[in-house]
């Protein structure tokens, strides 16, 4: 299991178009894949969850990976969050 | 599925959110005494009379809940000359207290009020009585501090029972709440499920704010359940009685054949009927989850049909090695039974062909 502490860059926040980014990034991988703000964790494969957050720019969250390619999907989305999803 | 998440608990709420609830929610006329801001906290769910307090023991004072002056403290006060009786709320004041209620219309002496809102404390009165005012502020309060936490699934009210489903992503949660919901039954919420434990014994489940009966379907977006099937496709909340966790079929794990032992599963230390439910092709899941309702209805109404059938199984066999213990004197009786075993339902097909 991995765990990434990241926070929010682009300045609509999480809205839809980077949720769906993030969904359809975490879905190439097999492992697990969760967000947690505010002690409420959520599963991150689902856009639902993601948007639920509804978190603004400067929100941090806590990513937890967990399966056979976690390493990878932790830098790949590691660095779509850093990279304010193209938005900044 | 992980149900060992660590329960969440609001920290504190304010008096202002306290009153109005009360005034605006549970329909209680509570009249403000003085003007003080609403502002402080209150952090626990239970209440204090604060009658000892007042009579000057004030070791284990909890000043931080709220306070109830009924009757008793209400003519405990009055009892006193204005001096002395300045000087025994004075034994409260000093306190950070979140507010004073009092109950039954009881009045409340001018210079207690000012000393009161010189230490910014909030007094209001209502014409409740005081087991009756009790009783709501705890509940509102019970409800508010609950413990509670997000899960991943879909809650269905399926013919009145709240059925939880979950399993991993892209299984078709979704899909089953969506036909379920087709079917007549009422989503709840999707994806993102809050459970709150009400009381010691009973979770209770609802949906998220901003996401309401908004769904999402794969390889067709979002869709808003509510405004496709009208009101009576959606409720706000619903008990939790059976959880089902949907999994794909594998052959080496063991699925339950009889319900005669249904397992349960803890969530926010609550026992749950657990039921692991494998699925393939060509599978209807949501009729299996239709009879899934009902089967847990009746049983609730006191027919189990897996002690039933084991029952008829019993008295069965205990016919036939009674049968069997006959035979053997069957000489001796000059009685000979017609039929024995009776195996068909029917024991004689009349002419009933086409």
């Amino acid at each position: 299991m991995i765990t990434r502490e990241v926070t929010i860059v682009n300045k609509a926040g999480l809205h839809t178009r980077p949720a769906a980014a993030l969904v359809k990034l975490a879905a190439k991988f097999k492992s697990d894949f969760f967000i947690e703000k505010d002690g409420i964790e959520v599963n991150a494969k689902s856009i639902i969850s993601v948007m639920m957050l509804a978190a603004p720019k400067g929100t941090k969250l806590k990513l937890r990976f967990n399966g056979v390619d976690e390493e990878d999907a932790a830098r790949e989305i590691t660095k779509l969050f850093e990279d304010g999803f193209g938005e900044v | 599925m992980d149900f060992n998440k660590q329960p969440l608990k609001k920290k504190d709420i304010t008096v202002a959110e306290l009153y109005d609830a009360l005034t605006e929610r549970l329909g209680v006329s509570l009249e403000r005494l003085n003007k003080v801001s609403l502002n402080r906290k209150i952090v626990e769910r239970d209440i204090h009379r604060p009658g000892l307090a007042l009579a000057g023991f004030t070791n284990l004072f909890t000043y931080q809940r709220v306070q109830i002056l009924g009757n008793t403290e209400s003519r405990f006060l009055k009892q006193f000359s204005p001096e002395k009786r300045r000087e025994v709320f004075a034994n409260i004041t000093p306190y950070k207290i979140p507010c004073i209620c009092i109950t039954d219309a009881n009045d409340f002496d001018k210079d207690l009020l000012k000393m009161a809102t010189e230490a910014r404390i909030p007094v209001f009165r209502t014409s409740l009585s005081t087991t009756k005012f009790i009783y709501l502020v705890t509940d509102f309060l019970d409800d508010q501090f609950a413990p509670y936490q997000v899960f991943h699934g879909s809650m269905v009210d399926v013919y009145g029972i709240g059925m939880f489903f979950t399993g991993r992503s892209g299984i078709g949660k979704s899909e089953i709440a969506l036909d379920l919901v087709e079917r007549g039954h009422r989503l709840v919420a999707d994806d993102a499920v809050v459970i709150t434990r009400k009381g010691e014994s009973v979770l209770m489940a609802s949906g998220m704010e901003t996401i309401g009966h908004f769904m999402e379907i794969r390889g067709l977006g979002f869709i808003n359940v509510e405004k496709i099937f009208g009101v009576r496709a959606v409720r706000y909340q619903k008990r939790l009685e059976i959880v089902v966790e949907l999994m794909e079929w594998d052959s080496k794990t063991e699925y339950d054949r009889t319900g005669l032992a249904p397992k349960n599963t803890d969530i926010l230390g609550v026992p749950i009927q657990h039921i692991q439910l494998p699925i393939y092709p060509g599978k209807n899941i949501t009729v299996i989850a239709e009879v899934m309702a009902l089967n847990y209805l009746l049983k609730h109404y006191g027919y189990d049909p897996a002690q039933e059938l084991d029952k008829r199984v019993l008295e069965k066999i205990a016919e036939q090695s009674k049968d069997d213990k006959k035979k053997k004197f069957a000489f001796s009786a000059n009685k000979v039974k017609r039929n024995p075993k009776k195996s068909r339902a029917i024991e004689y097909f009349e002419h009933d062909f086409e």
